[in-house]
């Protein structure tokens, strides 16, 4: 009996406790959301001191009248906008939710940043479960699988919420748009740029790929080879061959070992995928090669080979910057809150400060609607080491 | 009824309110109603229909729960219906791509998990001395790697007709479709284990399976039947997954056999065995169910809710050890 009333008690004061642990917390949290919005207004208030133009009011009034062209952004106080990530604990997502937030916030709007317990859609589902009741205005999310998010997306959308995607898409149907962070004829343009300025604008030069069945490299290397025929700036470039490493280390080692043997006069290689491109990059260091490197990889892996001096195997090299694609998935959110777009082809919006605004709703291969980032991000000796802590 | 000594001889102990309220389902159901009030005061869109719409995606999870109410209470377990789940969904979702009408897809997620439970039924009665744990780790990679390898490189497979199974996911007034079979399978889980004699025997065989071994109770039948269950179960769950995600993946059912002890164990299960009743894990189900709903309606970091819940379930276990402690002292300070 006795010890029934002390596990009672036991269970009243765990009850207290959670009460009281969570009443603090949500003490704590609204403390934190109105520091944030004391930070978010003023930063409006310093980003309206330095920029006039973009004031909100035009902005709304270009909204009320109907007009999809570039008309400043959008104001966004007063709406909440979520982001959901693929997971927490990854640098890369950090950064996009950031690049995000930092957005919204400066806006005026409220931002909320959902970073599931799991890399897992399921995962996703729960936290997107929990937005559509709470009535926020628009999700982004970062999708862990294309297929198992598609109800409950069109669930949120049949709520009335604007529902957006970035870094990786989910059936067309259950988004409005897709901010995608690399769109095909920006790499190739991108990458072959690199090599015309690598090589001295004529030279062999190799490709260095994933496997030969890779969507994504496959379609980076025809817009490459097809700009380099369509423009005869490219014409002194001779490409040698497109070999095959599997996104193995050990095959592209093998595969750029035998590149480096097979063509003496060989300049440049690219390599369009992070597997490839630091295995080769070992090897011509290693090697002590005068042959260059070039592509897409990642600045951790490739920071020790990244430099000017012939000492580094490769003066510089591609990928997205996160940071950007989560500032505009923000500029997206907003406009598509504000009706400024739908998510059709052809919508334009701006997008602040960010390089290459305004943007435009583009139609990719499959028919489904996004908008491209821009060209890849450069990483150099100037910001390799910065960016190799970051992912 | 009083003996020739005097004595009371009849075991029915007297229930009265107040020993309802000192049980441990009694307090679960403060606890409960505690975590419903929390929400509200936390969230202000925290409510019926708000609750009762997240809640389908949590429900399909308790549909197993009760089974391993049955497999903790004959010390055994089963970490491999998270596996089961995943294999079952993805199966499913392959036959409604293949033109099988819902009926049939219904009947291939059910008849996934009853094979599937009927495997590690069949190796734990036929090799006693293996201890489930290990069994059930071993099924569960097998079965998980069935699912990835007919998934494929995707990963990932979606219902191509989702129409088809919208039936399952449909709202009846405020209340998801799921909740009432949730609330059937609750009622007879229940009844079974308290008021039948198979109940009883579950409970001799926990308690200690070679006295019931001799006793004459069919120890590995139980057993078989249990396990068969929870596999039956897990199929149950993956018919319902599929109606709330329209697919399956290679993540499908990640860590439900943890979330499914861990309810069990929070509404007073032991999992040494013959100990525990479905009540209490039914309403721990929920309360944690609410909980997370609460929580995640806050916008309360998703780790912090996972230490919230680990929380819960490491006091919740550790309340009886602490009152039997206290309970030991207080005597040794009278005797001395």
């Amino acid at each position: 009996m006795k010890r029934k009333v002390v596990s009672t008690m036991l269970c009243a004061a765990m009850a207290a406790g959670l009460l009281a642990g969570c009443g603090s917390s949500s003490s704590s949290s609204a403390a934190s959301s109105s520091s944030a919005a004391s930070s978010a207004s003023a930063a409006s208030s310093s980003g309206s001191a330095e920029t006039t133009e973009t004031a909100a009011s035009s902005a709304s009034e270009a909204v009320k009248s109907g007009s999809t062209a570039a008309a400043g952004t959008a104001d966004a106080s007063g709406h909440t906008y979520a982001i959901v990530t693929k997971s927490a604990g990854n640098p890369y997502n950090e950064r996009e939710a950031s690049g995000f937030q930092d957005t919204i916030e400066a806006l005026g709007g409220t931002c909320i940043v959902q970073n599931p317990e799991q890399a897992t859609a399921d995962a996703q589902i729960s936290v997107i479960n929990s937005l559509i009741s709470q009535k926020v205005d628009s999700i982004a999310v970062a999708a862990n699988d294309a297929n198992a998010l598609s109800a409950v997306l069109q669930q949120a959308m049949d709520a009335g919420i604007k529902v957006m995607t970035l870094d990786s898409d989910v059936e067309a149907s259950s988004r409005m748009v897709f901010c995608n962070q690399a769109g095909v004829k920006e790499v190739g343009q991108a990458l072959i740029d690199a090599v015309y300025d690598i090589t001295g604008g004529e030279g062999e030069y190799a490709i260095l790929s994933a496997t030969s069945q890779a969507t994504n490299q496959n379609s980076w290397i025809d817009a490459m080879k097809s700009i380099a025929e369509s423009d005869d700036k490219y014409s002194k470039l001779v490409l040698d061959e497109v070999a095959y490493g599997d996104d193995e280390p050990q095959k592209s080692t093998d595969q750029t070992q035998a590149l480096l043997q097979k063509y003496p006069n060989l300049k440049v290689i690219c390599s369009p995928t992070t597997v490839g491109i630091s295995a080769a990059a070992k090897v011509l260091q290693d090697q002590n090669s005068s042959v260059k490197l070039t592509g897409l990889g990642l600045p951790s892996e490739m920071k020790e080979y990244i430099g000017d001096d012939d000492s580094h195997s490769c003066p510089y090299m591609f990928l997205w910057n996160p940071i950007d694609l989560g500032k505009l998935a923000a500029y997206t959110s907003v406009a598509l809150v504000s009706g400024q777009i739908t998510g059709a082809e052809g919508d334009t919006f701006d997008a602040g400060d960010m390089e290459n605004s305004p943007y435009t709703v583009t139609t990719n291969t499959d028919g489904a609607t996004e908008i491209i980032l821009g060209p890849p991000y450069k990483f150099d000796s100037s910001n390799i080491d910065e960016w190799a802590e970051v992912y | 009824m009083a003996g020739k000594s005097g004595r009371e001889i009849n075991a029915v102990p007297q229930s009265s309110v107040k020993q309802k309220i000192l049980s441990w389902e009694g307090g679960l159901v403060i606890i409960f109603i505690a975590v419903l009030i929390l929400g509200a005061a936390i969230s202000p869109t925290y409510n019926f229909s708000s609750v009762f719409r997240e809640m389908p995606k949590y429900l399909c999870e308790i549909f197993m729960m009760f089974a391993m109410g049955y497999i903790l209470i004959i010390a055994e377990i089963d970490i491999s219906v998270g596996a089961i789940v995943c294999l079952a969904a993805t199966l499913g979702c392959f036959a409604g791509n293949a033109g099988v009408p819902l009926a049939g897809v219904i009947a291939v997620c059910i008849g996934t998990g009853f094979l599937a439970g009927c495997l590690n039924g069949v190796i734990l009665t036929h090799f006693t001395e293996l201890p489930s744990m290990i069994v059930t780790l071993g099924t569960q990679i097998i079965f998980r790697g069935i699912a990835e390898v007919s998934l494929g490189s995707g990963g990932s497979v979606s219902m191509s007709n989702s129409k088809m199974i919208m039936p399952l996911a449909t709202m009846v007034g405020p209340f998801p479709l799921v909740f009432f079979f949730v609330a059937i399978a609750a009622v007879i889980f229940i009844f079974v284990l308290s008021r039948t004699t198979f109940g009883r025997k579950l409970y001799a065989v926990g308690s200690n399976h070679t006295a019931a071994h001799y006793a004459g109770i069919p120890v590995q039948k139980i057993r078989m039947i249990c396990f068969v269950l929870i596999g039956t179960m897990a199929g149950v769950c993956a018919l319902f997954y599929l109606s709330t995600t329209f697919g399956a993946n290679t993540t499908t059912g990640q860590g439900y056999e943890m979330d499914v002890i861990a309810m069990c164990v929070f509404g007073g299960i032991a999992t040494t065995g013959g100990k525990g009743n479905l009540i209490g894990a039914t309403i721990a189900g929920f309360t944690i169910v609410c909980l997370r709903i609460a929580l995640g309606q806050r916008n309360i970091n998703t780790q912090l809710i996972l230490v919230i819940i680990g929380l819960l379930l490491i006091v919740s276990v550790l309340i009886p050890r602490i009152s039997e402690v206290l309970g030991n002292r207080k005597r040794r300070a009278a005797q001395s």
